[in-house]
């Protein structure tokens, strides 16, 4: 990673056109307090619209940070970078304050673009629960994760999708969304995703993409140096509850293992209401079994 | 030279080619690829997929995993056909990486490496190819996987197939392959399935012509539902398939 949070925002955010809106960077460093084993957020800078107001510890001394946007939404050709450092045995919860509302690109700006490079260390652990990203009529939206895990690192990472603001009516309207994710373990890939939807150009509903389902979400939960076969078993367990939740015309959960060191479930649903729930319910359940505890779900500004 | 439809024969090399693609092509190849529906088990056990729907969802279907699978056969081609350097065996590995990463469900990643495997056993067994060796020795040393479509390009590049051709060929069995898993699990005959893949080519014609420009960083598949079917394959009560 860069030295500085400028060169950082040069790397991962380049080439900003003219008529970009925002370009900001949020960066936040959490380390462990050797004294009371509390994490902390060490260090961090932020740029307008992107804010945290600070860290709060709950009981198992993991930090808990909301992660604000200010401007209220991203709007067409704001360029945002999140770069989140989780040092040798922190433990970081990241969470909004509410869903992720992506306004219409007007024309002439290039699309809004979201880089986030997420680094835990060894024995770290980071839980990212945000709510669901909104895409709405008009908009194009191009986000790129990369997350590495050092050893014995763990992750809970969600994101859900939603088709636009389905209560007014508004579905599959948006221009674009893209996601590419990666995650690496040690140096070596173990899980990547590159979602890309065009609803105007492509087919969503054919059965090859999202069918009759509306909302989508993926949920990663990953322990580095579990051997195969305990998550073998873990898949087993969490499919158990999955397939309970599961209501074919409705809403479809799915769980499988990575190629190593985690699991990804994936969830399509006809409405939102019931995926926070579910992917909270399948938290608790991954945390009570690579962890032996609880997961605390995170308490909200609003 | 001529345009191939105007000319009266191909050069010995070039119908030695053909028929050598013709025959790694088919579907009926002995690697264990009718053993496998990649998740449309679970699709169709779940209602979810009905005769009616197949032309959509396979057309779907080469838009987003044909077009990702075409773009790993041209990736590992291309590193197989790269003339007076060493084999790149860190790059063969990183492709199959990315391919195994950018698969969610367990039991298709699987499917994918078992074919793969086979392919390249299969096509040592009758052609001592140094760079396929190396290849292999390579994935095994770096305990990685070696999946269908890359081996496929590995394969028709170190054996002097033509890129295009090559892509067109592996599309076309994958497609076969996949349709005719639902032969075996839909109320599908013969007639209707030759016409549904006649059909298909001007997509599979699109998904290799797609493919020409990304790479794997820059290639999108968006499959939710298909890759939830995969995923949940190992929970389905009875199977027809191993995948």
């Amino acid at each position: 990673m860069a030295a500085t949070a400028r060169e950082a925002f040069r790397e991962t955010a380049p080439n900003i056109s003219e008529h970009s809106r925002a370009r900001a960077l949020l960066r936040l460093n959490f380390s462990r307090d050797s004294v009371s084993g509390n994490t902390l957020l060490a260090d961090s800078f932020q740029e307008a619209p992107l804010k945290v107001v600070r860290a709060f510890t709950l009981e198992d001394g993991t930090a808990l940070t909301h992660l604000h946007n200010v401007s209220g939404g991203l709007l067409g050709g704001d360029r945002l970078a999140m770069q989140v450092l989780i040092a040798n045995g922190a433990k970081v919860q990241l969470t909004t304050t509410g869903a992720t509302r992506i306004y219409r690109n007007r024309q002439g700006f290039s699309a809004t673009t979201q880089r986030n490079e997420i680094s835990v260390g060894e024995d770290g652990l980071l839980e990212y629960v945000p709510d669901a990203t909104i895409p709405f009529a008009g908009a194009r939206y191009l986000q790129r994760t990369s997350i590495e895990l050092a050893a014995g690192a763990g992750m809970f990472w969600w994101e859900i999708v939603a088709p636009g603001r389905e209560a007014r009516g508004e579905l599959f309207e948006y221009e674009e969304f893209a996601v590419r994710t990666r995650v690496s373990a040690l140096g070596r890939k173990i899980a990547a995703e590159n979602l890309c939807l065009r609803p105007r150009k492509d087919k969503v509903s054919s059965l090859a993409r999202l069918g009759q389902y509306r909302y989508a979400a993926t949920f990663y939960i990953c322990r580095v140096g579990l051997e195969t076969a305990a998550w073998r078993g873990a898949e087993d367990q969490l499919r158990e509850l999955t397939t309970s939740m599961t209501r074919r015309r409705e809403i479809l959960w799915g769980v499988s293992s990575l190629v190593a060191h985690g699991l990804v479930v994936r969830c399509l649903a006809r409405n939102g209401r019931e995926i926070l729930p579910g992917l909270q319910a399948i938290w608790r359940s991954a945390k009570r079994h690579l962890y032996d505890r609880e997961a605390i779900p995170p308490r909200k500004v609003n | 030279m001529k345009p191939e439809s105007d000319r009266v024969s191909l050069t010995p090399s070039e119908a030695l080619a053909h028929l050598q693609l013709l025959h790694l092509a088919d579907s009926a190849l002995p690697i264990g690829s009718l053993a496998h529906s990649f998740g449309l088990e679970t699709l169709v056990s779940a209602e979810l997929l009905h005769v009616g729907d197949l032309p959509d969802f396979l057309h779907g279907y080469l838009q987003e995993a044909g077009t990702l699978e075409a773009v790993a056969c041209r990736e590992a081609f291309r590193l197989a056909r790269v003339e007076g350097k060493e084999f790149d065996a860190a790059r063969w590995v990183e492709i199959n990486d990315c391919l195994s990463a950018l698969k969610p469900a367990r039991e298709s990643r699987t499917a994918s490496a078992t074919l793969g495997r086979n392919f390249l056993h299969a096509v040592l067994g009758v052609e001592n190819s140094h760079v396929l060796r190396k290849a292999r020795e390579a994935s095994l040393e770096s305990e990685g996987l070696i999946h269908q479509s890359a081996a496929f390009g590995l394969v028709s590049g170190a054996l002097g197939f033509e890129e295009t051709r090559a892509v067109l060929a592996y599309l076309h069995q994958m497609s076969a392959c996949i349709l005719s898993a639902c032969q075996r699990m839909m109320p599908l005959g013969q007639t209707e399935a030759t016409r549904i893949l006649w059909n298909l080519k001007p997509a599979i014609v699109a998904a290799a012509a797609g493919s020409a420009s990304l790479t794997l960083e820059t290639v999108s598949c968006t499959m939710p539902l298909f890759d939830w079917g995969a995923m949940e394959h190992p929970a389905l009560a009875t199977r027809l398939f191993v995948s």
